[in-house]
This record gives C-alpha cells, structure tokens and sequence, in this order.
C-alpha cells in the first residue's frame, strides 16, 4: 500500500500532498528496517555468523533436519539423541513456525539460485523479521491513534533494546517471529473491530494461526483478545461489528490453532483457554438478549435477564467445574499457574525458578530495555484513556496486563516492549503536535494528520540536526511562548537522541554476545577470543564413539546435540523434571553413589563447565544449588539442601565449605587436578577466581571416572566414566604380567614434530634459507 | 412465547422487593482508571513483585576499611538484584517524567492564561528532564561504565 502509494506520487501530479506523505511513511518504514537490521548485526561483524546460546541451537538443528528430509519426516521424527533412554518425539513437541519460515525462506532463494547455507537463513532471519515487526506495529497503532504516531512507535520498536535482546543476529528463537506475528494479529485484530468485516475477523485468525505454530505465547492474545471483548461488553460497547469479528475469529481461529501437533487438543481442554470459550457464550448471551430486547415489554425483559442470566450462569459455572473435575478439562499449568501466585514457582517448581530469565523484574531491567519510553508509557496511556473508543479500550488493556506480567518475568519484558513503544509513539506524536503547531499556523490551517507524520518523522529521524532546528526555531520568535515550546521541542528530540544512544550501546555491549564463544578484553584493548565451548565439543565430535551418552547439565543439553552430534541425557527441552532430578542426583551425591546413577543411565562420559580458571560467572558450580534443588525435589531421603551449606547458612568452596559439598561430583570434577594450578604468581595455587577463594579439597584422586578432555582455559571439561573392569581390576604382580610386543611406531617423526610449532618456516635441506634463518 | 419466560413464576413468588444498584458502582471516570493504572504502573516498574518474591533488604549495607559498616543505597553490577529503596526511587522517577510528559500536554488548553501555562511548561519541563537525569545517575551507580565504553 505504502509502495504503491509512493510510485503514484511520482507518476501523478494530481495529489501532491498525499504522495508526499506516504512517500514519507515509506521511506521512514525503510530507514526503521534498515537501521533494526544493521544495529542487531553487533554479533556478526565481532564474531561470525554463528548461532546462539541454547535454544537457537536445537530449531537450527531441527531445521536443518528439515531441510534435509523434508517436512512430514520431521513431523514424523523421533529424536534418539536427546533425553536418553527415553528419546523425544521432536514433531509433536515443537512449534514447527520457526522452522518452516526459515526452510521456506531457504527453499525460495534456492528457487532464485541464490546458494545460502541454511545456517545463515537462521542467522539473520530475527533481524530480518525486526523489520516486519516494525511494519507491523506502524499499522496497529495507525489504526489506533494517527500516522504520526505510527512512525514514531516503528522506528522505536525498530531499536528499542527490550525487544533486540530477543532478536540479534543468529539468536534464532520462537520470539523473534512470533513478536512479529503478535503485532499483526492484533492489527488484523483491531481492524475487524473497527470495521466488522469477515474478511479482516479471517486475516486475523490467519494471523493467529501463524502465531500459534510459532510460539507459546499465542496464549496471551487468545485471553487478551477475549478480555477486551468482554471489558466492551461491561463498558455496554456491544455492536454487531464486535459481535461478528469476535466469533468469526475465535471459531476460526480455534480450528486452526488445533491443527498444530504441538497444541493438539488444548484448546478446548485446558484451562488458559477456557476464557475466550466463556466470553464466546457471553457474547451470544448478550446478542441475544439485545435481539429479545427489540420485541418484548421492560417488565418482561427483565425478568427474562434475571431468570435466564441466572440459570445459565450456573449451568456455565457447573459445567467448567464439572469438567475439570471429570480431567476432561485440565487445570492450569504450573508455568500458567506461576503468573498469578508468583511465590508459586520457588516453592513447587525450582526447574521453572531456576531459569535466570524467569526471575522476577527489577527497576534496572526496566530502565535498561526501554529507557526513555518507562516514562512516556504513561503519558501515552493518558492520551488513550483520556479519548477512549473501542480499539482504545483495547490499548489499555494490552498495557494492563504486559506491565504485570512483565513485572513478574523478565523474560515477558518482551511482550510489553511493542505496547509500550505504541503508547510512547502515542505520546511523543501528541507532543509535538502541541508544540509544533504554532510554527505551522503561520503557514495555513493544514489538515492534523498531515502535520503530524511530516514534522515528527523529520525530526526524529535525523537527530543529528537538532541544533539546526533549534537556530530555525528561535530565530522568529519574539514573544515567551515560541520560545519555551522551542526549547521543549528541542529537548525532547535530545531525548529521542539519548534514547538512540542508548539502544545502540546496550545492544553492543549487552545483547551481542553468541555466549558460545567469549571475548575478554585486556586493558590494552586487545581482544582475546576464548573458544572454548566449540573446542570441547569438536573434540567429543571427533574422539567418541558415535553413540557415546554425554551427561552434563540440562543447559548445555541443546549444544552437545547440536555441535558434537552426540547423545544426551537432559537438555533445555525440560519436559521431564524426574530425569532433570536424576543427573542432578547424580552431580550433587559423591562418586561412588553418583557411580551407580551413571551406570544405571549408561553415561559414557561427564561434562562439566567450570569458570575458576578465567572468572567465568556462568558455570556450574554457580548452578550447582539448583541441581540439588531440584534433587531434593524428587529424592528427598537422598539430597538435602542443608547439608551443602556451611553452618552459618553460606555456599562456600574453600576449606571451610560442608564435607558434603567437597566430596560431591561435580566439585571433584571441576577441581580436579585444579589444585595444582597456579594461575599467577600473586595467588596462590587452587585460587578459583569466580568466587574468589582457594578451593577446600585439593589433593584428590578419582575412582569412578579418568579426565578425558580439558579446554585451553578450563572452561569445559570432559570426563570419561571407567568400565567396571577398569577400576576393580585386581593388582598383579609384577613377574607374572605379560607386556605385549607392540609393532607400535611413534607418529612422532622428524617431520611431524616440526609442525607441532605455528608459523614455523620450513626448512628444505639443500636450499636456500629463507630471510629470518 | 409468553408462557414460556413466565412460566416459573407460576411456581415462584416473586418477592416485593427492590434492588437498587449501590450508587458507588459506577463505571469508573477516565482519571480514576488512570490514576489506578499509574499507581500500578508505580509499584511494578519499581519491582515490587521482586520485592515480594526475593526479600531483599530495604537498604544495603557495606563495611569500608575502617571496620564501620555504612548503608548502601544501590546493589551495584547486580542487573537482576535491588534494594528495596532504590527501586521505589526509580520508579517515582519514571512516574515523575511520564506525569512531566503529561502536564506538558496541560498547555493547549486555550483558556488558561498565559502565566499559567508559562508555569505548566516549566513544570513538566523539570519534572522530564530532572527524572531523566536522575535516572542516568542511577544507572551510573548501579552500572558503572554506563555508555562510556
């Protein structure tokens, strides 16, 4: 539309000022594309094309199973490499949006022969779709208050940090589309309201379905869309345009939310769905009545409302419980659950509670991810309740529930990032309309809309000529008032300036990082790349065996799986809290009883993550409470928290830490042979620089399990668990062995042995050296 | 049809009785709900829910080198961690700037006189620019090296 609108106004001279306007919003659209995509590509140009973190790395692997095998092999696929020995059945367990959207992306510029690798489809397809997003959210507030504000609230989601942080280059999740498809649905969603027609009730449970496939998030639209009804209902909004949009959509949109293997039959069977069933009665209840209205008397009417209102609540009412009683309908979930009873997660689910993302959020998280918009956000909402309509009421009650919710995770921050940005759209638009209007007096009445999107866009979008407007701005102005509306006007587009600012430095130092691979920087500048975690994985890639079972920490389950090709017993999939409990029995108990664990799960080798050497916060001696934790959880005899503290309640790892704790697995894996170390000369040997202490237990020996692998800076290392034979072998004296003869040849030649040094100039006999010999 | 919908009351009695709706239910005016809404908005910026959850004291405290222990306001390089105090700190200030951003909007009102919205501007002007300096400061305390690498 905004393309097609542009092209005219260069052919056809007839509507100057339309053409000019739309040529504006495109062009801004454009640059809020463009600028989303370059400022999210921080990872790339400082690492490389590389996949992130965790989850990214199973939807790359299972997308690339399915471009490899094609569509109905990987809804049909089983999974042996994860969760053994239970395996997982990946078709039925993922929302496969993600993956489709990037193999179909892959597929079509195959079509055109442009040769991509599909890693780099996934790479760059969060930051691609940023732009859609941006489109997107143009529209939605477009639709709910002005063009103006439009632009403003798509060049901010285009660089707001709260929603980057999900969508850099090559952190290849369910959010990053799903933001984009969360922002459309309700653009399609509020244009059905407005306008009543089927044809946009469709599109939006199109849009819907395409949400549904991508993430579990779909949730939150098919309560809020219901719980915007139902406020209009309260509010006595009804309309026939409210009534056919809604049960267009819900109906719609429920068939095909149902068609996603993933989701199945949830929507009619659990609880978080119920409401919009409820509310889908309700709507009929009230048309109804408003048909009945039309042909009885008052008294009639009414006692008609009390009677069936009555009988009919109660019939609802029972039934619900009925049902949920019966398991037809399942109560809600404890991820669900934890939203309302926050102290829920802490006290029943620790695998929930344990997940950094999921704690609660404070001031700094706020600030930090919308930075100027915490304080126009209010400002925005005032304006929209201040002239509520329909769609309005809509807005607010967005907002209403993400600042909730957003409080009680950090990791919904992301879902209130895009109303807060419509609302400061809102907010920043209305502003400068105030006070840019005198300016444009001057020059004629032009029509609202008109003077909106022009000045706003202009000035926000080159900040850099701040000044300059200044100089136009107080060069005419004689009297108090120009002058103060300057000066604010000036100020507030310093702010957009700061906010840019902001966006770009919180997006290159804090959400840029692949966490795969680790940059320190020394205080010359110079960068030092840690590669540890690929390291430790190609070498378990290449010196297995190909079904070798890899236990480690669930963390770390998706990356194994996805860079060493190897078999895992847990990873970030946490479907199965009891097998979780069981590694983590296994890490926290001592070897020998840890030993009995391995064998009965057929562990071939132990993976550990330990940051004592380079000071690396994230490893899993820091996690190490959770997974006694959640051992205690299940095997409540067995593991007690208390028993790895100090008496004085603290989790300390040098000699005054609790016996239990230095003798349990994961310490002795990841000290092993650590008291030996001697970083630098002022420390002394066994100093662990994550918490700063000289570690307790030094001098050990293991029994069950040989070192098999150590990275470069410690950061990963891999143990191999000792065959029964190995370790109980009976000693034999010395006359009675038999060595075997070996034909075995050193690999150790003259030749290899001059390769072993880098850049080492080879020395030919015979000719001339070369210029440094 | 009539028969119908009458139809229990050839059973039931209905009581002589007149139920009133309570004159405070009402629907709610705009500014209520907005008020409401920022007070919310107050409490959850300001990680209550983190308060509730975590228990962290309301003010820090440190031992400097001469053995006194001295009240800290700010839990510093902890991004996901508060005191209670410095986090209903912040979230007034971000209060403070959005009703700045409100009452600048005050001025078009056109039967105001011109003083006062001389004073209206100011005030909202103060009101943005002293919550966002504040808040920069903040986050200096709490993140040191805040936009300086």
């Amino acid at each position: 539309m905004v393309q097609a609108g542009s092209k005219k106004s260069s052919v056809s001279k007839i509507n100057t000022k339309a053409g000019i306007s739309s040529l504006i919003i495109f062009v801004v659209l454009l640059l809020a594309w463009i600028a989303g995509f370059s400022s999210r590509l921080f990872a790339v140009i400082r690492f490389e094309s590389i996949i992130h973190e965790f989850d990214p790395w199973f939807n790359y692997r299972a997308t690339a199973y399915m471009v490899k095998h094609g569509f109905y092999n990987f809804l049909n696929w089983f999974d042996e490499r994860a969760w053994y020995p239970l395996g997982r059945i990946v078709g039925g367990t993922v929302y496969p949006g993600l993956m489709l959207t990037s193999g179909s992306i892959h597929y079509i510029l195959h079509l055109l022969h442009i040769n991509v690798h599909i890693r780099d489809v996934c790479v760059f397809l969060a930051p691609v779709f940023s732009g859609l997003t941006a489109i997107s959210t143009y529209f939605l507030t477009k639709e709910l208050w002005s063009a103006g504000a439009g632009l403003f609230a798509a060049c901010f989601i285009a660089i707001v940090p709260g929603y980057i942080s999900r969508s850099v280059a090559g952190s290849y999740d369910n959010e990053g589309i799903a933001i984009f498809a969360l922002q459309f649905t309700y653009f399609l969603w509020i244009k059905s309201v407005k306008t009543g027609s089927v044809f946009w009730a469709v599109a939006a449970s199109l849009s819907y379905f395409y949400m549904v496939s991508a993430w579990g998030g779909y949730v939150f639209i098919i309560n809020l869309i219901p719980l915007h009804v139902f406020v209009l209902l309260l509010m006595g909004r009804y309309s026939n345009r409210l009534f056919t949009s809604y049960t267009t959509f819900y109906i719609l949109g429920l068939i095909f939310s149902m068609q996603i293997p993933f989701v199945g039959f949830q929507p009619i069977r659990t609880s978080e769905h119920m409401a919009a069933g409820g509310v889908f009665a309700l709507l009929f209840a009230v048309g109804v009545l408003k048909y009945m209205q039309s042909m009885m008397s008052k008294s009639e009417f009414k006692s008609l409302v009390v009677f069936g209102g009555l009988i009919s609540a109660a019939v609802v009412f029972l039934g619900v419980v009925l049902l949920t009683y019966a398991g037809y309908v399942a109560p809600w979930s404890g991820r669900f659950y934890s939203l309302w009873d926050t102290g829920y997660a802490k006290i029943h689910i620790p695998i929930i509670a344990s997940v950094s993302e999921h704690q609660p959020t404070t001031w700094f998280s706020f600030f930090f991810d919308l930075h100027i918009l915490v304080a126009t956000f209010p400002a925005g909402l005032w304006y929209t309740i201040k002239n509520i309509n329909d769609e309005r009421v809509f807005v607010v009650l967005y907002a209403l529930s993400a600042v909730y919710f957003a409080g009680v995770m950090v990791r919904l921050m992301l879902t209130l990032t895009p109303v807060v940005c419509i609302l400061s759209g809102i907010a920043f638009s209305g502003l400068l309309e105030l006070f840019l209007r005198e300016d444009d007096s001057s020059r004629g009445e032009d029509s609202e809309e008109e003077e909106q999107s022009t000045p706003s866009k202009r000035l926000y979008d080159k900040a850099g000529k701040v000044p300059k407007m200044k100089h136009e701005q107080s060069r005419d102005t004689d009297n108090i008032g120009p002058n103060l509306r300057s000066i604010v006007t000036v100020v507030i587009l310093l702010l957009l300036m700061l906010f840019a600012v902001h966006c770009t430095w919180v997006t290159s130092n804090a959400y840029s990082s692949p966490s795969i691979v680790l940059a320190s920087y020394g205080s010359d500048g110079t960068r030092q790349i840690l590669d540890d975690f690929r390291e430790a994985y190609f070498w378990l890639s290449q010196n297995t065996a190909d079904d070798a079972r890899i236990m480690s920490w669930w963390d770390y389950g998706y990356q194994i799986a996805g860079m060493a090709n190897r078999t895992t017993l847990v990873d970030n999939n946490t479907w199965n809290n009891s097998h979780i409990a069981l590694v983590g029995k296994a890490m926290s108990s001592n070897e020998s009883a840890a030993y009995e664990i391995m064998t009965a799960l057929d562990v071939d080798y132990v993976l550990v993550i330990f940051g004592g050497v380079i000071g690396y916060s994230g490893d899993d001696i820091n996690k190490f409470l959770w997974m006694v934790r959640i051992a205690e959880g299940e095997h409540p005899k067995d593991i007690r928290e208390s028993d790895y503290f100090t008496e004085h309640g603290e989790f300390r790892v040098d000699a005054e830490g609790s016996p239990t704790l230095l003798n349990c697995l994961m310490y002795k894996l990841s000290y092993y042979r650590f008291g030996e170390l001697k970083l630098d000369y002022r420390s002394p040997a066994g100093f662990d620089r994550t918490r700063n202490a000289v570690i307790g237990h030094k001098d050990f020996q293991l029994t069950y399990l040989e070192e098999a692998y150590t990275t470069e800076h410690w950061l990963v290392r891999v143990y191999r668990v000792k065959k029964p034979d190995e370790f109980n072998r009976p000693r034999i004296p010395i006359a009675n062995r038999i060595v075997k003869s070996s034909n075995y040849i050193t690999k150790k030649n003259i030749k290899r042995k001059k390769g072993t040094i880098k850049n080492k100039p080879l020395v030919v006999k015979g000719k001339r050296l070369s210029s440094k010999q | 049809m009539e028969q119908f919908f009458t139809l229990p009351y050839f059973i039931l009695e209905v009581p002589h009785m007149k139920i009133k709706k309570p004159s405070w239910v009402k629907q709610p005016s705009a500014m209520t709900m907005f008020s409401i809404v920022l007070a919310s908005y107050f409490l959850v910026t300001g990680g209550i829910i983190y308060d509730v959850i975590v228990e962290p004291p309301s003010v820090g405290s440190t031992t400097d080198e001469h053995g006194h222990s001295r009240p800290v306001a700010f839990m510093p390089y902890r991004v996901n961690g508060q005191y209670i105090m410095e986090g209903l700190a912040s979230s007034f200030l971000f209060s403070m700037g959005g009703l700045g951003f409100i009452v600048l909007d005050h001025i078009h009102n056109t039967n105001t006189p011109k003083l006062n919205r001389l004073l209206i501007t100011a005030v909202g002007f103060i009101c943005v620019t002293v919550s966002f300096f504040t808040t920069w400061i903040f986050m200096r305390m709490k993140l040191p090296g805040y936009l300086q690498s």
